[in-house]
């Protein structure tokens, strides 16, 4: 068995943990990640991509609606790039209560959350598809975060800073050793999920960042934590219905928010308390309830094109054990007006704010930490609360660095929409498209799969929007085993050098990539002994990149997933197109399949529960 | 006064088109847009699979019989079928673009289109003693998995898998839709001999424009053509069969073919015959590539080209906004303009707007199945909860692709009774019920069989 | 949907499957890398364009909305040469041609109109000035200096085909002759256009003798330029006030009952629909009701053949009793009426005429879009199909002299003048050929056969 040693063993490799890694490497923390699939796999990558103001939560949350202004205006700065700045209306349709808007207005101000109420008017004007009806409007400075993108910085900022980030890596076991109240953590033992094998981890503290799995990972730790999760249903447009963040001024509730994500707009979403946080089906009701609420936005949302639906949970969590056993964090803790006794039946009423749990004090399990709760809007500040305890349990003082510290990008601004097709255009790369819908260039799909441990094409997905557009892909999945097949029987050597996240999503990235970054790559120390391994999949003959037709199957079957549940009107014409492609022309359902399934076949099949199921 | 107005310019439309006007009748074509022909492999699929999906059919004539009662194969009868085959057959040699069955030998170079059409002439005539009549093609997919067709286009014919002569895949570098290491490997996997080259673009064009349509246009060009063969011969060994993706010309590709299968084979004295050498017929084959397809392209054209010369106009553009009938009579269609709807009268109309892909049918949110022309009587799958299964991939097919029309023997829509709702309405091609034929891999069979069959019953009709 | 501000243009983005149908008939992809072809300018590129999203339109029309930091995402969309092709043959509807043509406009409020393209737009504005002095209008503009000239100063191209003014107007001409024309209860109203006004008046006298060889009295309104060069040079809101200018001129005859019949396709086109879809006025009452009045002459003329209203007394055209071989381009501006092409049905009367349809996509010249310096091969290169046609229909003839080519024809203006520019023969309007199978016309000097 393979073994390693680190100071700080993270857990997770969504947001959050990623988020943690960062945090301790740049303290100076030996610093390793373990990740059970790729990157943003869980809720990080499911989510609806909005950045907060924290007005959602201003009457309803205060702890997490103060983490979220201050939040948001340091991610501003520490991840531009990852943002497009679109600003966001609290609308207030005839539907609306009455008091609502200015006890809203007023916490705002408390609060410290800009907001400017402006006429409807000229909301309209600036977004003249929403509902006419809307009797007032508040502008807020919510945003849309690519939270992919972020995530891949952050994990490059963590990996220049001397983390070593092991994806496709699960935790099986953590190291317990001493008696009942005495007992610590020395480490971990993990499947690399690729090849089989085991790697035997050292640590001399572990951070559990697994966000809805955080109660599995705490269960091997002899550690009850409850969480509350929460399953939110969202469904994307065709194309964007609006430039702007869209809230309704209400207390939140189902299908209120509509949220511009590059090319289409999210309306989002439910929230339905889940026992586990796989297997996540999409009931009909959900999807017409989206729709319903929808229309209250913007009118006609629901006879607009839908090309996806898909769920995520958050992961909630409310302390529940005796208060003096309890250590929320401080920011977690001062919700005072909100007595955290009961888990609270919905887990929409569940705080949203971060809470830590210092298992030392609150289990007496030395040598492990949970972190969780929180939004994706504050996973900085959730990654700084448990490197701060991290650095009381480990008994050294280093100071949190991240607020000032940029990731790799940040000197390219905010992104905005017309980004991919202004490169596209200026560097003449129609030709170079492999994914037409979200014009994801041949040598932005080479560079994502040769320097990241690509297993599956959904992770590509992840990384380059692979197969995110109309045809949800139809064109782009051929191309893109075709592509990649082609990588491996090349026998190129691996690209030398760390990933360039930074231009992970532009089409001209070559011609952007500056050799500083690669310079700066060279200073880092980041000569880690394993950073061969974060790159072997790509070549692992192992990899199911070896499998060309699993890797298509996986893939086909992915997107059916998402699309199954609003398949009707053109979409259902479309998938009818993309039927034709890989039965009639490719005949895909008669290819020879290895018996083996790839690491994330199992996982396609069980997690898929349509509407239209009439098995 | 029209004979025949038939709604629909894909494969069903317009042979049921030319099968008309060739005996006589007056008859256009309206379409919303162009045929779906372009997004197929120009292959005719007879029948692949049946609906079970497990069973991979080898010769359909004896499957037929297998399948549910109402079936539009089982309602034809096999009979007819191969009739219809023959006349396509006939159609295609015409056109000079012939299309072949297992176990037919071609030599492009051979016969000029007349003579062809003589030779499928006698053909037909011995279909019963034919042992090759209803057996199905094994030809390559672009992903190297088997493809089961009935008729070929001669330039597809090399790709049959029963030949065993070893295969070289030669791609394009550059082009986004062709594969050549994935095919050759599946086509190992699959117990073939097969390996895979690479020609450079860049050599053929300067242009950025690298999609099949663009390279066929290319290859119509003499110098393009020359270059391509030699490059070719360099690459490729005396005895190879070499697939190519679908580019190999628009309007001088039979000459193209013939040119490259000339410079393959000449270099190469042939050592002692081998066995095979009967069926070797041309050394170069097609291999079709995603949307828009040439090889659709071709037959597209081709058959557009005979009903130019019957007087048949295909005019494209007109979408269906309402109809007129007195009675249980189909007085006028009323298509879209610019302006007041557009009225086209005739004696009988053909619908052959396709299925949900082809726009012929509508399926909505709320689980309401419709025709979009005529808003005939649907058979379906009652909700929405029922139209999908779990995998993509399921064998058996998604009910909602079975929605259609359901017709009596002589394809006339029923009414929930079972009674033509029209005397005068038709209905042929994927519009109908009880098929999936994009599973069953059986579009164009249906297509041609039933388009044929309607033509003939409004020929008698009149 | 309530909201006045989704129309039917942005929501056919919603339609595509990207089957590719519209890229493999595009003409002008097929020949240019400049346009990556209409898949991706229109359904795809749309998605990108944030600012002015899909469906956004404004009181104050639809482009109105400042450009976020000036940034329009792409350039090469204005390569389309907006010839409807790709809306001809896409299967699902998506009105690409529109979506381009709001895209261009949307470059035009971002980056400014260039001269050129202004002077593009004013064909209304140039025929006027150059009819005060034909004569030196043509020598100025049709003489190796002065092309030169253009072509430095403004791009226009020095090749391409410019239309000569003529040396009287439809106006003057129909003014001349009062005397002659017929007075009738039958009335309709015609609509001439800019280039019959002062470049092809002919065409309209085709036009209206046949009218009135039918029994109806053609009345001549005052009128103005369509705008639909404004609207494919992206100059919105002067397309705006000269549609709204002619729906307010025609108003009276529309409500009266009158068709209002063209012989310009384009200007008819952009009467039924181009200006209502592209400026959002579908709603407007007025447009609405002109939009229901109007008609291509083909058209309206198959009703009265379909009526068995049509006199009978067509002459074949060559007297001689050869076959006249006539290569017939129906032009795309015509095919996006979708109307079939009636020209088709009515020359088929025409006896001892050999009609030869061209199933040519387009001519190239797409209204101003060959005009243009950087464009004038493109247009060339896409003419070749057609060109291509006709030379093989020429040569066919020749051998066995069964007939001759000597005329092409085509309902479009430009088209006609193009197909001149690429094939050296003349060619002339299917009304011009009508009225001389009347006996009302003589093609060869195209005037009225009596003289006038």
């Amino acid at each position: 068995m393979k073994r390693m040693q680190t100071e700080i063993l993270v857990i997770g490799g969504g947001a959050t943990g990623t988020g943690v890694a960062w945090d301790a490497a740049l303290r100076g923390f030996r610093t390793l990640l373990v990740e059970k699939r790729d990157l943003t796999h869980g809720t990080t990558g499911r989510y609806h991509g909005l950045l907060h103001s924290g007005a959602r939560y201003v009457l309803k949350d205060a702890a997490s609606a103060a983490q979220c202004i201050s939040e948001n205006r340091i991610l501003r700065r520490t991840h531009t790039h990852c943002i497009e700045d679109t600003s966001g209306f609290f609308v207030v349709t005839p539907e609306d209560e009455d008091d609502y808007p200015d006890r809203f207005a007023a916490a705002c101000r408390r609060l410290d959350v800009p907001c400017t109420e402006i006429p409807a008017s000229s909301a309209l004007r600036r977004e003249p598809l929403l509902n006419p009806r809307i009797s007032r409007v508040f502008e807020l400075p919510d945003a849309a975060a690519d939270s992919f993108l972020a995530t891949h910085a952050t994990a490059q900022a963590a990996r220049q800073a001397g983390a070593t980030l092991l994806p496709y890596h699960e935790l099986t076991r953590l190291h317990l050793s001493g008696g009942d109240g005495n007992r610590t953590i020395s480490g971990a033992t993990v499947l690399d999920t690729v090849s089989g094998e085991e790697l035997h981890i050292d640590a001399d503290l572990v951070i559990n960042a697994a966000g809805a799995w955080s109660g599995q990972v705490a269960a091997l730790a002899g550690v009850e934590v409850k969480m509350i999760l929460g399953k939110g249903v969202m469904l994307a447009t065709n194309a964007r219905l609006t430039n702007t963040v869209i809230n309704r001024c209400k207390m939140p509730g189902d299908g209120d928010i509509l949220v511009p994500i590059h090319t289409v707009s999210v309306i989002g979403t439910t929230d339905e308390k889940v026992a586990g946080p796989e297997d996540l089906p999409i009931e009909q009701w959900e999807i017409d309830l989206m729709l319903t609420e929808g229309d209250e936005l913007v009118p006609g949302l629901s006879r607009s094109r839908i090309l996806r639906a898909w769920a995520g949970v958050r992961p909630l969590y409310q302390e529940t054990q005796p208060p003096a056993e309890s250590n929320q964090s401080k920011e977690g803790s001062h919700s005072n007006d909100q007595p955290v006794q009961e888990m609270p039946q919905d887990s929409r009423d569940a705080t949203r704010a971060l809470a830590l749990l210092n298992h030392r004090q609150r289990d007496g399990v030395r040598g492990f930490i949970t972190i969780t709760g929180g939004k994706w809007t504050t996973f900085r500040l959730m990654a700084e609360s448990a490197v701060d305890a991290a650095c009381e349990q480990l008994g050294v003082s280093r100071p949190c660095r991240t607020a000032a510290t940029a990731v790799p990008g940040v000197d390219q601004g905010h992104y905005w929409l017309g980004h991919r097709l202004s490169e596209v255009e200026d560097e003449q790369l129609q030709s170079e498209l492999v994914c037409e819908c979200e014009l994801v260039t041949r040598s932005m799909l080479e560079s994502a799969a040769q320097r990241n441990p690509t297993v599956t094409l959904d992770d590509l997905r992840r990384d380059v929007r692979l197969g995110m557009g109309p045809c949800q892909g139809g064109f782009c999945t051929y191309r893109a085993v075709g592509i990649l097949h082609q990588l491996r029987t090349a026998k190129t050597s691996p690209v030398v050098g760390e990933w360039n996240v930074a231009h992970m999503q532009s089409p001209a990235h070559h011609h952007r990539d500056s050799s500083t970054a690669e310079a700066s790559d060279s200073a880092s120390n980041s000569a880690s002994a394993y950073d061969s391994l974060q790159r072997s999949a790509a070549v692992d003959p192992q990899a199911a990149v070896s499998q060309p037709n699993l890797l298509l199957r996986d893939f086909l079957q992915e997107r059916w997933k998402g699309v199954a549940p609003i398949l009707w009107g053109q979409q259902l014409r479309q998938e009818r197109l993309d039927e034709l492609i890989y039965l009639s022309i490719l005949n895909a359902d008669h290819l020879p399949v290895d018996d083996k399934e790839s690491p994330l076949s199992s996982f396609y099949r069980s997690d898929f529960s349509p509407s239209g199921s009439n098995q | 006064m029209l004979d025949l107005l038939v709604i629909g310019a894909g494969l069903t439309g317009l042979f049921a088109a030319y099968t008309a006007a060739r005996a006589g009748l007056r008859v256009r074509v309206i379409a919303h847009g162009a045929g779906a022909t372009h997004w197929h492999a120009g292959t005719i699929d007879l029948l692949g699979n049946l609906p079970d999906g497990e069973k991979t059919v080898t010769n359909w004539t004896q499957a037929v019989p297998e399948l549910p009662p109402a079936h539009p194969y089982r309602l034809l009868g096999i009979d007819a079928i191969a009739k219809a085959m023959d006349e396509f057959q006939s159609l295609t040699a015409v056109a000079g673009l012939p299309y072949v069955r297992a176990g037919a030998a071609t030599d492009l170079t051979a016969s000029s289109p007349q003579d062809e059409r003589t030779s499928q002439r006698s053909d037909s005539d011995e279909q019963v003693s034919d042992p090759n009549l209803g057996r199905n093609l094994q030809l390559i997919s672009p992903v190297g998995a088997p493809r089961p067709v009935y008729l070929a286009p001669a330039a597809q014919q090399a790709a049959s898998l029963e030949d065993d002569r070893p295969l070289v895949i030669v791609g394009l570098q550059g082009m986004p839709d062709f594969y050549p290491e994935l095919i050759a490997e599946n086509l190992q996997k699959l117990g073939h001999r097969a390996r895979s080259a690479s020609l450079p673009l860049s050599r053929l064009t300067k242009r950025l424009d690298r999609s099949p349509l663009h390279l066929a246009r290319l290859l119509d060009q003499p110098a393009e053509q020359a270059l391509l063969a030699q490059m070719i011969v360099d690459v490729t060994a005396a005895g190879e069969r070499v697939g190519l993706p679908a580019v190999l010309g628009l309007n001088a590709h039979t000459a193209l073919v013939t040119q490259l299968h000339e410079a393959t084979t000449a270099r190469s004295r042939p050592s002692p015959q081998s066995s095979h050498s009967q069926q070797a017929g041309t050394s170069i084959f097609e291999i079709p590539t995603l949307p828009p397809s040439v090889p659709g392209l071709r037959l597209d054209a081709a058959l557009r080209t005979q009903l130019t010369g019957l007087g048949v106009r295909v005019e494209i553009g007109m979408k269906a906004c309402g109809f007129h009938a007195t009675g249980r009579r189909i007085q006028w269609l009323e298509t879209e303009t610019g302006s007041r709807p557009l009225r086209h009268t005739a004696r009988n109309f053909l619908l052959a707007t396709g299925g949900i892909l082809g726009g012929g049918i509508y399926a909505d949110r709320c689980g309401r199945v419709r025709e979009t022309v005529f808003d005939l009587p649907l058979t379906a799958p009652q909700s929405r909860t029922q139209w999908l299964r779990p995998l993509f991939l399921d064998r058996r097919g998604h009910p909602i692709f079975q929605a259609g029309v359901s017709v009596d023997q002589r394809f006339r829509p029923l009414d929930q009774a079972g009674a033509p709702v029209y005397d005068n309405l038709w209905a042929a091609g994927s519009t109908l019920a009880h098929t999936d034929p994009i599973r069953e891999r059986s579009r164009e069979g249906i297509a041609i069989a039933t388009g044929y069959a309607v033509a003939k019953g409004v020929v008698t009709s009149q | 949907m309530q909201n006045a501000t989704v129309n039917s243009v942005g929501l056919s983005l919603n339609a595509c499957i990207k089957c590719n149908i519209c890229t493999s008939y595009c003409p002008v992809s097929a020949v240019t890398d400049s346009f990556p072809g209409p898949k991706y300018a229109a359904p795809q590129s749309e998605r990108f364009r944030d600012f002015g999203h899909p469906y956004y339109a404004d009181a104050a029309g639809p482009i109105s909305r400042p450009l976020a930091g000036g940034q329009m995402p792409d350039a090469s969309v204005d390569y389309c040469s907006g010839c409807r092709v790709c809306n001809e043959v896409c299967p699902t509807g998506v009105r690409i041609a529109e979506i381009n043509a709001r895209a261009r406009a949307r470059i035009v409020a971002a980056r400014g109109l260039s001269l050129r393209n202004r002077l593009l737009g004013r064909n209304e504005l140039l025929g006027r000035i150059g009819s005060i002095a034909p004569g030196l209008a043509n020598f100025v503009l049709h003489n190796p200096i002065g092309r030169r000239l253009a072509a430095a100063l403004f791009g226009v191209a020095e090749k391409a085909p410019l239309p000569r003014w003529h040396h009287e107007t439809l106006n003057r001409w129909l003014a001349r002759t009062r005397a002659q024309r017929l007075r009738s209860d039958r009335k309709v109203v015609y609509f001439h256009g800019c280039a019959t006004q002062y470049y092809e008046p002919y065409v309209g006298m085709a036009a209206i003798l046949v009218l009135e060889h039918l029994g109806y009295e053609a009345i001549v309104p005052p009128q103005n330029c369509c705008g639909l060069p404004m609207l494919s040079n992206g100059e919105f809101t002067a397309a705006e006030s000269h549609h709204r200018r002619n729906v307010a001129r025609l108003a009276q005859y529309v409500d009266a009952g009158h068709p209002i019949i063209g012989t310009s396709t384009s200007c008819t086109l952009t009467l039924k629909e181009e200006a209502p879809e592209l400026l959002d006025l579908e709603s407007d009452p007025g447009t609405h009701a002109l939009k229901l009045a109007t008609w291509d002459i083909f058209e309206w003329l198959r009703e009265r053949l379909d009526q068995d209203q049509l006199p009978s007394d067509l002459r074949p055209l060559d007297q001689s009793g050869q076959p006249f071989i006539l290569p017939y381009h129906a032009p795309c501006q015509l095919r996006a009426h979708r109307i079939g092409k009636p020209a088709l049905d009515l020359l088929a009367q025409i006896p001892g005429l050999d009609l030869r349809e061209s199933h040519a996509r387009c001519c190239g010249i797409a209204g101003t879009y060959g005009y243009k310096t950087e464009k004038y091969q493109i247009a060339m290169d896409v003419g070749a199909e057609l060109f291509d046609y006709v030379a093989s229909q020429t040569s066919k003839s020749e051998p066995d002299s069964e007939g001759s080519v000597s005329f092409t024809a085509c309902d479009s203006e430009t088209c006609r003048w193009q197909l001149e520019h690429g094939t050296g023969l003349p060619s002339r309007h299917p009304i011009e050929l009508l009225a001389a199978a009347y006996g009302l016309y003589d093609l060869q000097a195209r005037r009225p056969a009596d003289g006038s």
